[in-house]
């Protein structure tokens, strides 16, 4: 079967992105990553243009964010009041973001700024939630157990909150200021930012993990159906049908994502998602480390807007 | 296709009456309809010609398209693209057809001056601020990626020459067009060879529109931007609930 994307302007198998859909879904309701950071790379393997990818990836994670968000609503696993703070700093950086994004595109360094982002925080936040997770198992010998450390200094700030959901007494800024910055990264990124979100719910925030999955697929929503709705007005590169097929697979995947997240403790969760991070970062610096075959290359989709 | 042979019998018919006799053209379908999703358009070229020692030769060009290249190049040990290049109205398609082997047809010189086949196509204006050499580079870069992606096609001996009644010789050639064709004019130029020369030349038009469904949400995006983004939102979220809602209702979460 073949199926015309009418903004990717290619033909595709449409079988082939469903079950795309529906893998890159259970790691979405498993550790409450959108899974645009997997999606978008594979999408542009598979010959989307990468600007379609990005956007309809947008457009396809707030569908299948709000099937998880939902599932997790009823298991009470939802801070919706902290995730509205976090929120309302991710939409003040998402917007910051995309003027960055713009004036990088104008002395065309926008391709040089996402690889690096991508490589960077791929490996950096991988890397350090796979030796986090491993030490509190206690798989890693270490001599000097850090166990009861603390960010004092965020302790220490004003202006605060109670979380009821997250059995949290903090200060609004932290949660604020991780928005902010998660919503600069993800608009560069074109991504939701989920795999930035968790790890600084988890360790400067210091939500419990049940609480973080839930909470961080709620200001999901919101933050990928913000940059959808800029791409589709800015640039016309949101395929709906696309997002359609990824969606209908992704849906479902979400939701057995979340049965399946609840049978996994937090440490153990935290290494398989930092074993996923790191290799999907390391996948990108061998892409930029070893000599390409052919070092002139046609760009799909790109010039055509 | 009855009605094909049918339409050239009777062109045969109206050119056996006319003298002197030159290349008469026709195509089975002059405005073409592309649905998505199926695996190409075929369109079937045929006429008439003088019969003898003749060769024919067919260019069909697509619509121009804006087509990037990039040039990955290494900085401090990482491979990256840098070195971005536009081309202005590349032909979206090309399709080189012949009755015979090129070389047995004319001269390098005689393709040369019609500028026929993938080599001689002209790729449009490129913004390239660099050298010579690497002007070539890219533009055999770009001809050799539109014909890995079967854009541009060049096959020989595609063409069937057959004897008609009387002093005429007929042509008929047949070929797909992509599923992902752009849409827009579709040049078809007829030349007639005779001793490696070009002795008469024909040209014909091809409309090729987009059908159906894609072709709506595809001007639905463009046309209405803003409309179009707070739709696929909403479908999105409304497929993410509805899936949800399923699971629920039955208990599978």
């Amino acid at each position: 079967m073949e199926l015309y994307l009418p903004i990717a302007e290619i033909t595709i198998n449409p079988s082939i992105f469903l079950i795309l859909g529906m893998s890159v879904g259970i790691l979405s309701g498993m550790f409450g990553v959108g899974g645009g950071f997997l999606m978008t790379p594979l999408l542009v393997l598979l010959g989307i243009p990468p600007a379609v990818a990005v956007a309809s990836e947008a457009n396809h994670i707030v569908g299948s964010s709000l099937s998880g968000t939902i599932g997790h609503l009823k298991r009470k696993a939802v801070d919706i009041k902290l995730g509205n703070l976090l929120l309302t700093g991710g939409i003040i950086g998402s917007f910051l973001g995309i003027g960055i994004f713009n004036s990088l595109i104008k002395i065309g360094l926008v391709d040089l700024l996402i690889t690096f982002t991508y490589f960077l925080f791929l490996t950096g936040v991988g890397s350090f939630m796979l030796y986090e997770s491993l030490d509190s198992l206690g798989y890693l010998k270490k001599k000097k157990r850090k166990k009861t450390y603390h960010h004092s200094w965020i302790m220490g700030l004003p202006f605060r909150m109670r979380f009821k959901k997250s059995g949290l007494y903090i200060s609004i800024i932290p949660p604020l200021l991780v928005g902010f910055i998660v919503g600069i990264l993800a608009s560069i990124m074109g991504v939701g930012g989920g795999f930035i979100m968790i790890p600084a719910m988890i360790y400067i925030i210091r939500m419990p993990t049940s609480v973080v999955i839930g909470t961080s697929l709620y200001q999901i929503i919101f933050v990928t159906a913000i940059v959808t709705l800029l791409h589709a007005f800015h640039n016309q590169t949101v395929d709906i049908i696309l997002a359609l097929i990824l969606l209908l697979g992704g849906a479902i995947g979400a939701q057995i994502g979340v049965k399946l997240s609840g049978k996994l403790e937090g440490p153990y969760l935290r290494v398989a998602l930092g074993v996923l991070v790191l290799s999907v970062g390391i996948v990108m610096a061998s892409d930029l480390l070893i000599k390409p075959e052919e070092t002139i290359t046609l760009i799909r989709g790109g010039g055509s807007h | 296709m009855i009605k094909d042979y049918l339409k050239l019998f009777l062109l045969i018919l109206v050119i056996t009456a006319q003298a002197p006799l030159d290349l008469v053209i026709d195509t089975n379908e002059r405005d073409v309809e592309i649905q998505p999703g199926i695996s190409g358009t075929k369109i079937v070229l045929f006429g008439a010609i003088p019969s003898g020692k003749r060769d024919i030769i067919i260019e069909v060009v697509g619509p121009p398209k804006n087509q990037a290249m990039q040039e990955k190049r290494r900085y401090f040990g990482f491979w990256l693209g840098r070195g971005k290049s536009y081309y202005k109205n590349v032909p979206s398609y090309y399709n080189l057809l012949s009755s015979k082997p090129l070389d047995e047809i004319t001269t390098q010189e005689g393709l040369n001056k019609l500028g026929l086949g993938i080599e001689r196509l002209p790729l449009g204006k490129a913004d390239i601020k660099y050298s010579t050499t690497k002007q070539f580079k890219f533009d055999q870069r770009l001809r050799s990626e539109m014909f890995k992606n079967g854009l541009f096609i060049e096959k020989e001996e595609n063409i069937i020459l057959r004897s008609g009644p009387g002093k005429v010789g007929l042509f008929k050639t047949e070929f797909s067009l992509p599923p992902n064709s752009l849409q827009g004019k579709y040049f078809v130029r007829y030349f007639l060879f005779q001793n490696g020369d070009a002795i008469s030349y024909a040209e014909g038009i091809i409309d090729l529109k987009q059908a159906g469904f894609a072709r709506l949400i595809w001007i639905f995006a463009n046309k209405f931007a803003l409309l179009y983004g707070i739709i696929a939102i909403i479908l999105s979220g409304l497929l993410g609930w509805v899936v949800s809602l399923i699971f629920s209702r039955y208990k599978l979460t």
